[in-house]
C-alpha cells in the first residue's frame, strides 16, 4: 500500500465521514447533529468520485447534502424542540447490550471482508460516466426507472396529503 | 290417518304464533289458541272415525339417525289407543282453551298462558302419536316442561315457584327410571320401536329378569308422571297453577300419560308376573292412600288433586291386574269427569274471587245455578253411582281385579271407592249446601265461555260410560284389543254381585257424607274427636312431605353443601392457581410489548447478531 | 491503479452502517432516527459503488442501483417528514418513546 494521492484522499475523506458519524452520536443539539451528518454525506460524495462514480457523487451532494439535509432542518424547525437531546430512552444496560451487538456484528463482517480481493481489473467507469449510466438506465432498466418516477410521484402526493389533512382538521377544531 | 301428524302441529303453530304476536293480540290470543286446537280436535275425530273403519293400524316413519348398523326412526302411529288418546287430549285441551278465555280474563300475561297451553298440547299430542320409546321420551320431557311452566305461571307467588320446582324434580326422579329402562331395552333389543320390542318379548329373546327389570323401570317413570306413591307429593302442590291448567294437565292429560305409557308398553308388562304385581300393588295402595288423605283436606283443589291421585292408582291397579281395557276405559271417563270437576271448581273459585277453602264456602247451589248441577254430575260420576260413566269403568276395574285373583287388592279398591264417594260428597255438601260460613261477597255465575265447556264435559261425564257396558255391549273394549291378543280380552266376565257391591259401597259413602254434612245428624267431629292422632296424620298427608324434607332433602342438602365447599376451596382454588399463573406469564410477557419501536428493532437486530455469531462459530464462513 | 484496497472501502461502509444502526436504535428524536436510517442507506450505496468498480464482474449496474437507492431514500425522507409533521400536530411531540400506540 503506497502512500499515493488517492490513498491520502481516501483516508481524509473516510476520517471526515466517520467523525461526522461520531458527532451524530455524541452531540446533544439536534441542529449540530444534522450539521455533522452534512459532512459525512459530503465526504461520501468524495468517496463516490474516488470510486469513479462522478455522476453519483454529484447526485449525492445534490440530494443528500442539499435536499435531504435541508428537509431535515425544516422538519426540526417546524417541530418544537428542546434543544438538548435529553436522556436517551433506552436504559444504560440496553445501550451496552446494543453496543456489544453492533460491535460484534461489525467485527463479524470485518472478518468477512478482510483481505477481500477479487483480482479483477477495474472497469473503465470513469470514462464518460454519466453517459454510461444514462445508457444503462434507458436501455436495461427502463421499467424500474419509470416505476421509480411513479414512486416519487406517490411520495410527493402522499407527503402533501399527510401534511395538509391535519391542517384541515386543525381548522375544523378551531 | 296419513295426515295424523298434522294434529300436534296446530298447537305448536299456536305456541309459536302467540310467542311472536301474543303481546299485540292481548286477549285476542285466545281466539288463535281456540281455533287451532279446534282444528286439532276435528282432525283427531276424523282420525278416530277412520281408525274405527280401517282394518289395521297406520304407521309412518323415516330414518332419523343412522349410527353404524343402528337406525333410529321418527314417525307417528295411529292405533286404537293412540286414536282414542288423541281425541281425549284434543277435546279436553280445546275445552280448556275455551274455558280459560273467561277464567284468565284480565290477567297481564294472558297471551303467555295461551302460548304455554299450546306448547303443552303440542307435546301431549306428540306423546300419544309416538311410535317408539325415544320419541315418547322426548315428548314426555316436553310435557314436563309445559307442566313446569304452567304450574309456575304465577311465578311471583312463592308457593307456585316451589310447586313448579317440586313437580319438575319429582317427575324427573321417575324419568331417570324410565330413561334407564329405555336404554336397557335398547341394549337388549337394539331398537326403540314398540313393535320390535313386543316382538322380541314374544319371541322370548329377552330374559325374564330383564323384562321384569325394564318393565319396573318404565313403571317408575309412570309413577313419577302419574303421581303414584311414593312420588305423589308434587301433584297436590301443583294445584298452585291456574285452575284450567289443573284440569288439563293435572287431571285429564299429563298425569294420565303415566297410565298411557304403561298401557302402550302393556305387552312388556304382561310378560312379567312380578312387574304386573308391582303395578297392581302400587296402584291399589296409592288409590286407598290418596283417598284417605282426601278425606281430611279443606282446599277444594287439593281434595280434587288427591282424588286424581287415587283414581290414577285405580287405573294402575286395573293395568296391573291384566285389565287393559278397564284401565284405558277408566282413563277416558276419568279425563272427562275430572276435567269437569276441576273446571267447575275453577268456576266456584272464580265466582268467589279466588277463595279456595271449603270451610269458608257453603250454600252456593242457588247462587251458581249452572255450576252446581254440573259439579254434582261430576261428583256422581266419580263416586260410581250407577248410570254415570264412572260407574261402568270402576266396575270394569273391580271385575278385572277380582278375576285376576287379587282378593286383598280388591278389598282395598272397594274401600277406596267408599272413601271416594264419601269425600267427594263431603266436598259437594260443604260447598253447595247449607249456609255460607263466611261472607262471600257478590257471587255471580261464570260467563258462557266457562260454562259451555263444562256443559260439554258434563254430558260426556254421563254418557261416556255407555261405550263399554255389560248391558249394551262392550264396544270400546272389543275395539281396543282387536287384532292384538297380548292385550287380553275386551271384557272380563265377573260375578254379578261385584256390581251390586260397588253400588252399595258408593251409596254408603254418599249416605254417610249426607248424614254428616247435610243433615248434620252425625256430628262432624264424631270421628276426629275419637281418634285425633289418626285424624292429624291423615290431615297432614301422613307426613310424607315432612319425611321427605327430613330424609331425602336434608341428605341432598348436606351433600351439596359439602360439594359446595369442595367447589369453593379445592376446585376454585386450583382454577385460580392455574389462571393466576397464566395471567402472570401473560403480564410479564406483555411488559416486552411496550410499544417502543426501538426496543423491537433492537431485539430483532440482536437476534440477527446472535444468529450470525452462531453461524460463524459453527463453521460458517470463518471456518 | 488500485492503491486503495477494496477492504478499505467496505470497512468504511461497515463503520458508517454500524454508526447508523446504533443511532437509529438509541436516539430519542425521531428526526435523528430518520437521519440515521439515511446514513445506513448511504453505507449501502458505498458498497454498491465499490462492487461496481472492484467487484467480481465490474459493471455500471452497481451505480445505477445506487441511483435507485438514492431516489427511494429521498422519497422515504419526504414521506417520513410528512408523517412526522402530522404526528407532531396531533401529539405535540417528536419523541419516539412517546409514540407507543403500538402497545395498545
Amino acid at each position: 500500500m503506497t502512500l499515493s494521492g488517492e490513498f491520502l484522499a481516501f483516508m481524509s475523506l473516510a476520517i471526515v465521514a466517520v467523525v461526522g458519524g461520531m458527532l451524530l452520536l455524541n452531540l446533544t443539539k439536534v441542529v449540530h447533529m444534522v450539521l455533522g451528518l452534512f459532512f459525512t454525506f459530503a465526504s461520501i460524495a468524495g468517496i463516490f468520485i474516488l470510486l469513479s462514480a462522478e455522476f453519483l457523487g454529484v447526485v449525492q451532494i445534490l440530494v443528500y447534502s442539499g435536499a435531504i439535509t435541508i428537509i431535515m432542518l425544516f422538519g426540526i424547525m417546524l417541530t418544537r424542540h428542546q434543544d438538548e437531546e435529553e436522556q436517551p430512552t433506552v436504559g444504560a444496560w440496553k445501550r451496552v447490550l446494543l453496543l456489544i451487538g453492533v460491535l460484534s456484528f461489525g467485527a463479524l463482517f470485518y472478518i468477512g471482508i478482510y483481505g477481500l480481493d477479487f483480482g479483477t481489473t477495474p472497469a473503465a467507469l470513469h470514462v464518460s460516466n454519466t453517459e454510461q449510466i444514462g445508457m444503462a438506465l434507458y436501455r436495461d432498466f427502463v421499467i424500474p426507472f419509470e416505476l421509480m418516477s411513479v414512486l416519487l410521484l406517490v411520495a410527493l402526493i402522499g407527503a402533501i396529503v399527510l401534511s395538509r389533512k391535519d391542517d384541515g382538521k386543525e381548522a375544523e377544531k378551531q | 290417518m296419513e295426515n295424523a301428524w298434522l294434529i300436534p302441529l296446530f298447537p305448536l303453530l299456536s305456541f309459536v304464533f302467540l310467542l311472536l304476536f301474543g303481546r299485540k293480540l292481548k286477549e285476542g290470543s285466545a281466539y288463535a289458541g281456540i281455533l287451532l286446537t279446534l282444528a286439532s280436535l276435528v282432525f283427531s275425530v276424523i282420525v278416530l272415525v277412520e281408525r274405527m273403519a280401517a282394518p289395521a293400524s297406520y304407521k309412518a316413519e323415516a330414518v332419523w339417525l343412522k349410527i353404524g348398523e343402528l337406525e333410529l326412526t321418527a314417525g307417528f302411529e295411529v292405533n286404537q289407543l293412540n286414536a282414542l288418546m288423541l281425541v281425549i287430549v284434543s277435546l279436553v285441551s280445546f275445552l280448556v282453551h275455551t274455558y280459560s278465555k273467561g277464567y284468565m280474563h284480565g290477567d297481564d300475561r294472558f297471551h303467555v298462558f295461551y302460548a304455554y297451553l299450546g306448547l303443552f298440547t303440542f307435546a301431549m299430542l306428540g306423546l300419544v302419536l309416538s311410535p317408539n320409546l325415544l320419541q315418547t321420551y322426548i315428548f314426555w320431557e316436553l310435557v314436563g316442561v309445559g307442566s313446569f311452566l304452567l304450574i309456575g305461571f304465577y311465578y311471583f307467588k312463592n308457593e307456585a315457584r316451589a310447586a313448579a320446582k317440586k313437580a319438575f324434580i319429582m317427575t324427573r326422579i321417575g324419568d331417570v327410571g324410565l330413561l334407564i329402562g329405555m336404554i336397557l331395552l335398547f341394549w337388549q333389543v337394539g331398537s326403540f320401536e314398540y313393535d320390535e320390542i313386543f316382538a322380541a318379548v314374544e319371541a322370548g329373546s329377552i330374559s325374564g329378569t330383564m323384562i321384569t327389570l325394564t318393565a319396573i323401570l318404565i313403571f317408575i317413570g309412570a309413577v313419577g308422571k302419574s303421581g303414584q306413591f311414593p312420588l305423589h307429593t308434587w301433584l297436590p302442590d301443583a294445584m298452585e297453577g291456574p285452575t284450567p291448567v289443573s284440569a288439563l294437565i293435572h287431571a285429564a292429560t299429563m298425569v294420565a300419560a303415566g297410565v298411557y305409557l304403561v298401557a302402550a308398553t302393556f305387552p312388556l308388562f304382561a310378560a312379567s308376573e312380578t312387574a304386573m304385581m308391582t303395578v297392581a300393588i302400587i296402584g291399589a295402595f296409592t288409590a286407598i292412600f290418596a283417598a284417605s288423605i282426601g278425606l281430611a283436606q279443606t282446599n277444594i283443589k287439593r281434595v280434587l288433586a288427591y282424588s286424581t291421585v287415587s283414581q290414577l292408582g285405580y287405573m294402575m291397579l286395573a293395568l296391573g291386574s291384566a285389565g287393559y281395557v278397564a284401565g284405558v276405559f277408566h282413563l277416558m271417563t276419568h279425563a272427562f269427569f275430572k276435567a269437569l270437576l276441576f273446571l267447575a271448581a275453577g268456576s266456584v273459585i272464580h265466582a268467589l274471587h279466588h277463595k279456595q277453602n271449603i270451610e269458608e264456602m257453603g250454600g252456593l247451589w242457588k247462587k251458581l245455578p249452572l255450576t252446581g248441577p254440573l259439579f254434582l254430575m261430576g261428583t256422581l260420576a266419580i263416586s260410581g253411582v250407577p248410570l254415570f260413566s264412572g260407574f261402568f269403568s270402576k266396575d270394569e276395574i273391580l271385575i278385572a281385579v277380582w278375576a285376576h285373583g287379587n282378593y286383598f287388592l280388591f278389598i282395598l279398591a272397594v274401600i277406596a271407592a267408599f272413601f271416594t264417594a264419601f269425600y267427594m260428597f263431603r266436598l259437594f255438601f260443604m260447598v253447595f249446601t247449607g249456609e255460607a260460613r263466611s261472607p262471600l261477597g257478590n257471587v255471580q255465575e261464570s260467563p258462557a265461555t266457562m260454562t259451555m265447556p263444562m256443559v260439554v264435559l258434563g254430558v260426556l261425564a254421563v254418557v261416556a260410560g255407555y261405550v263399554n257396558t255389560p248391558w249394551f255391549g262392550t264396544f270400546l273394549g272389543d275395539w281396543l284389543v282387536e287384532g292384538n291378543e297380548a292385550l287380553g280380552h275386551g271384557h272380563i266376565e265377573g260375578p254379578a254381585w261385584i256390581m251390586i257391591v260397588a253400588t252399595l259401597v258408593s251409596l254408603a259413602g254418599i249416605f254417610l257424607a249426607y248424614l254428616m254434612y247435610y243433615k248434620k245428624s252425625l256430628a262432624r267431629d264424631w270421628f276426629t274427636s275419637r281418634a285425633p292422632i289418626t285424624y292429624s296424620i291423615v290431615r297432614n298427608k301422613y307426613f310424607i312431605d315432612e319425611f321427605y324434607n327430613l330424609s331425602v332433602v336434608y341428605a341432598t342438602r348436606s351433600v351439596s353443601l359439602f360439594l359446595r365447599f369442595i367447589e369453593l376451596f379445592l376446585v376454585e382454588g386450583l382454577m385460580k392457581l392455574v389462571a393466576g399463573v397464566v395471567s402472570l406469564l401473560g403480564k410479564s410477557g406483555s411488559r416486552f410489548q411496550n410499544g417502543q419501536i426501538q426496543t423491537y428493532g433492537m431485539a430483532a437486530f440482536l437476534g440477527l447478531a446472535v444468529l450470525l455469531l452462531i453461524f460463524a462459530l459453527t463453521g460458517g464462513y470463518i471456518g | 491503479m488500485s492503491s486503495v484496497p477494496i477492504t478499505a472501502f467496505l470497512a468504511l461502509a461497515l463503520i458508517l452502517f454500524c454508526i447508523g444502526l446504533y443511532g437509529a436504535l438509541t436516539k430519542r428524536n425521531t428526526i435523528i432516527v430518520l437521519i440515521s436510517i439515511e446514513l445506513m442507506l448511504n453505507a449501502v450505496n458505498i458498497n454498491l459503488v465499490t462492487f461496481s468498480k472492484y467487484g467480481m464482474t465490474p459493471a455500471i449496474t452497481g451505480q445505477v442501483f445506487a441511483v435507485f437507492v438514492i431516489a427511494v431514500a429521498a422519497a422515504e425522507v419526504a414521506v417520513g417528514i410528512a408523517i412526522l409533521l402530522a404526528l407532531y400536530r396531533n401529539r405535540r411531540t417528536v419523541n419516539i418513546d412517546e409514540i407507543n400506540t403500538m402497545k395498545h
